[in-house]
């Protein structure tokens, strides 16, 4: 009898075991059958029937307080002006932002990338355009894609070609400047010094900021920084020591190689080596350390995004901790030439591609367009007026909101893909309107976007598009990105007798670790490039 | 005569196939049972092994393996045409060696000390504190590091306090390979304990009585009767260990590795993570994969052969 009953026990949990493995296995069964039905929809694509589901992708910045990304104000609005008249449903499918191209191969290899989806990586939406694995757009943009077509323009669409097809719809970009340095203008004062306007200015700021403290704080810090620089970068630092070269040379040239290049780290590592600099900046991967010593008031000088002030992560917290905090951007780095020379961004912004995967690109490609409607980007970008913004003037501010009405990127960036920076027609007017849809109208703000705005763009240049893809970078891209990164820490911490025999080491590593196959790649095409426009 | 050794044979064959029905039958419930656990391994040990092909593929992702072009060896040459392979190799073994060094005695002392514990709350309490790391997140480990041993952590401010030079814990080569190794033993330890202690138990209890009786020291009863007595189960700890050599985690070395120390911090399953999923480039992960279990493969067993060969039990 007991022995009986046992079985039944053990039978009836391992009846459950089984029912939950098959369970399992049985949903992506069931996804396939509403993708069938999906397919069915697109096909009879009539107003009438269960509706369609579009799938786009969406950055997950993880922002403190954030909404559900797939059910607050914006996703709503969607739904309603462009979902309901084409009997579709839009759902967003999150990826982490500082992730997103891990996530998005891992998709894409599984067929299961958003109808939508988009990277700030050119490389790899040309390696997904090489091995076909998205639409190509020509076709679907002439006829479902007019409105956007006419707004982007021919100039941002070329961004987009891979073997003269359209491959992806990138953003326009509508404001250029990429970085900017920083100071503590009530330092300064303090201290009595003026704003520097060269390195050697500079230097003796920082000097002045270690050794008086002016701030009065623990462990000051004259010049914070994080892993491989705030932004990737030093600001222009670099380029303040490059020598005169050509314009092949400074085009197809790798860094590394270029005059000037290695001074230019030798140069940050005598200031790292005098305790001038960050000293844990090497293990700061997420700039999570620089930014909170940013905001607790005991960085002199940094250089990151040219808004990197304004940014609420940044702006709120250093308000609350240091209220007399006053960073001003400064034009430090001059060269030989008396120029401060600066990369700036192309027009373009990311890149949005369709999947070959989708089953609804003409929807797809219909959204994208419904989104170059003027009054749909504007609400989009700001919200709706008494709510997410005020109108002073013709320029909308901003009105700080939480929960469903939050805007978890700048001017929800990442729910608008063909746009990046407030669109209102002309530069000025978009510096203005960025800066006050980010601090709320407050007037100081607007003073420190457009003065950053006009020195961040000043002597800039930006990168050179050849029209054609670097195979070898393609090939040895990641890896010479990640090198590049730890080329840089490395450098920095050295000490400074090993310097010079460090750097030429890691520069022939990178060299062979295809670097020189990069740049014979560029060499390459740039000629062909130059001789087609004679 | 022949007709005997035959039908003794089948004899010999009946009974066998009966008596393995006849096992079947007598415990079918224990059989059933097991069809789970085998399922769970068909399922998702051996038909993932189909995916290897790719290894000798340029795997296009949208293609999948039938519509992928061959290119036989390439994608290996292609790796063992990289430093960064080797750099990645060697760093897997030689952080596995300095882990098998220091981590692998780790235990089982602790577990005869914890074994001569008397007061039985005293050595529950130890236990559990000692297990808790285990159950943190290498995250949440990598945070902790960060905030010690940074050269702003509390380590070197409390060293400063006193005048002293700070200790790069994380940005040099030696620092880093000792921190790394205490906080894996730091981190294992407790659990690494549970098997031996388990092994302890089953000791003949007389044992201890005998030698008491006899006269003989805590010190020697450790020596000669705890230790011999959970031999067989640190050999075979000890070969499945050497088997692992060449696979490495992906968790410890990728949170407490920092650009600075990159020379030392990147190994195979980084190296996998970088090209495979990073870069996209499935086919060279899915060779290194390969080359990773086979060499693997070979330590198991030349590990179990020296065992044996040296008279203890080997694995199987």
């Amino acid at each position: 009898m007991n022995t009986g009953k046992k079985k039944r026990i053990a039978i009836l949990c391992s009846t459950a075991l089984l029912a939950i493995a098959a369970a399992g296995c049985g949903n992506s069964g069931k996804n396939s059958g509403e993708g069938a039905s999906q397919t069915a929809a697109t096909e009879s694509a009539a107003a009438s029937g269960p509706p369609v589901t579009l799938t786009v992708e969406v950055f997950d910045r993880g922002v403190q307080g954030q909404p559900d990304l797939n059910n607050n104000m914006w996703t709503k609005y969607v739904n309603e002006k462009f979902g309901k008249p084409n009997n579709a449903i839009v759902e967003y499918v999150s990826v982490p932002r500082s992730q997103e191209i891990d996530k998005l191969n891992v998709l894409m290899a599984a067929g299961e990338a958003p109808d939508i989806s988009f990277t700030y990586d050119g490389t790899t939406v040309t390696r997904y355009a090489k091995s076909k694995g998205i639409y190509t757009l020509d076709e679907l943009l002439e006829e479902h894609g007019q409105q956007l077509k006419s707004y982007l323009g021919e100039k941002v669409l070329s961004y987009g070609k891979y073997e003269g097809k359209q491959v992806s719809i990138p953003g326009k970009r509508t404001l250029l400047a990429w970085n900017g340095m920083f100071i503590r203008k009530d330092w300064l004062d303090k201290l009595g010094m003026p704003v520097p306007t060269n390195k050697d200015e500079l230097y003796d700021t920082l000097v002045a900021f270690r050794d008086k403290n002016p701030g009065n704080v623990d462990n000051v810090i004259p010049w914070a920084t994080a892993a491989a620089g705030m932004n990737y970068t030093f600001g222009n630092l670099v380029q303040s020591f490059w020598g005169p070269m050509t314009e092949e040379e400074f085009v197809t040239t790798t860094n590394w190689l270029k005059p000037g290049h290695k001074d230019a780290f030798k140069w940050l590592n005598k200031l790292y080596n005098e305790k001038l600099i960050s000293p844990d900046f090497a293990l700061d991967k997420t700039t999570k350390q620089a930014d909170a010593d940013v905001t607790n008031g005991k960085v002199g000088f940094y250089a990151a995004n040219w808004d990197y002030p304004l940014s609420q992560k940044i702006r709120e917290p250093l308000k609350q901790n240091v209220p007399d905090a006053n960073y001003v951007p400064v034009d430090t780095f001059k060269n030989d030439e008396g120029k401060y020379l600066k990369e700036v961004y192309n027009e373009n912004g990311i890149f949005s591609f369709i999947p070959k995967s989708s089953k609804n690109a003409e929807l797809a490609m219909k959204y994208l367009n419904w989104m170059a409607d003027p009054e749909v980007m504007f609400f989009l970008q700001f919200g709706e007026e008494g709510v997410n913004h005020k109108l002073v003037d013709g320029i909308p501010h901003g009105i700080a909101q939480t929960g469903e009405k939050m805007q978890t990127s700048n001017l929800n960036m990442d729910y608008t893909p063909i746009v990046n920076g407030a669109e209102l027609g002309d530069t000025e007017k978009n510096v203005r309107t960025y800066a006050a849809a980010l601090a709320a109208g407050d007037k100081s703000y607007e003073k420190l976007a457009t003065d950053s705005y006009k020195i961040n763009t000043t002597d800039g240049y930006s990168s050179f598009n050849y029209g054609v893809p670097n195979e070898a970078n393609i090939k040895y891209g990641k890896t010479l990105g990640d090198m590049n990164k730890q080329m840089i820490d490395r450098l920095i911490v050295a000490k400074p007798a090993e310097f010079d025999a460090l750097y030429d080491k890691l520069v022939k590593e990178y060299m062979d670790a295809g670097g020189q196959a990069v740049q014979d790649e560029n060499v390459k095409n740039y000629r062909e490039v130059q001789a087609k426009n004679k | 005569m022949k007709a005997v050794l035959d039908s003794s044979r089948e004899y010999a064959a009946t009974k066998k196939k009966n008596h393995f029905l006849h096992n079947i039958k007598r415990d079918s419930l224990l059989y059933f049972l097991l069809l789970l656990p085998i399922g769970y391994i068909l399922i998702f040990k051996y038909a993932p092994i189909y995916g290897l092909v790719m290894a000798f593929q340029d795997y296009n992702i949208f293609e999948g393996i039938k519509g992928s072009e061959w290119v036989g060896l390439d994608v290996f040459r292609f790796i063992f045409e990289q430093d960064s392979f080797y750099r990645a190799l060697k760093n897997t073994l030689v952080l596995n060696v300095l882990d098998l060094i220091a981590g692998f005695p780790a235990p089982i002392l602790l577990a005869i000390l914890l074994n001569e514990v008397r007061q039985a709350a005293f050595k529950k309490v130890t236990q559990t504190v000692l297990y808790l790391p285990h159950f943190l997140s290498w995250v949440i480990i990598g945070g902790m590091v960060y905030l010690m041993f940074s050269n702003s952590g509390m380590i070197n401010n409390f060293l400063a306090g006193f005048g002293l030079d700070k200790i790069e814990f994380l940005s040099q080569k030696t620092p880093w390979l000792i921190t790394y190794i205490s906080v894996g033993v730091w981190q294992n330890i407790g659990w690494g304990t549970i098997i031996y202690l388990a092994a302890i138990t089953g000791i003949n209890k007389e044992l201890y009585e005998a030698s008491d009786i006899d006269g003989c020291s805590r010190l020697r009863q450790m020596w000669h009767i705890t230790l011999p007595g959970i031999k067989s189960t640190i050999n075979i700890l000890l070969i499945l260990q050497i088997g692992r050599m060449v696979s490495i985690g992906f968790d410890r070395p990728f949170v407490m590795g920092n650009s600075l120390v990159n020379e030392y911090s990147d190994v195979i399953s980084t190296f996998v993570y970088r090209v495979g999923i990073s870069s996209g480039d499935f086919s060279q992960a899915t060779a290194v994969g390969l080359f990773q279990s086979v060499v693997g493969l070979v330590l198991l067993l030349s590990a179990n052969f020296i065992a044996k060969k040296l008279g203890e039990d080997g694995i199987w």
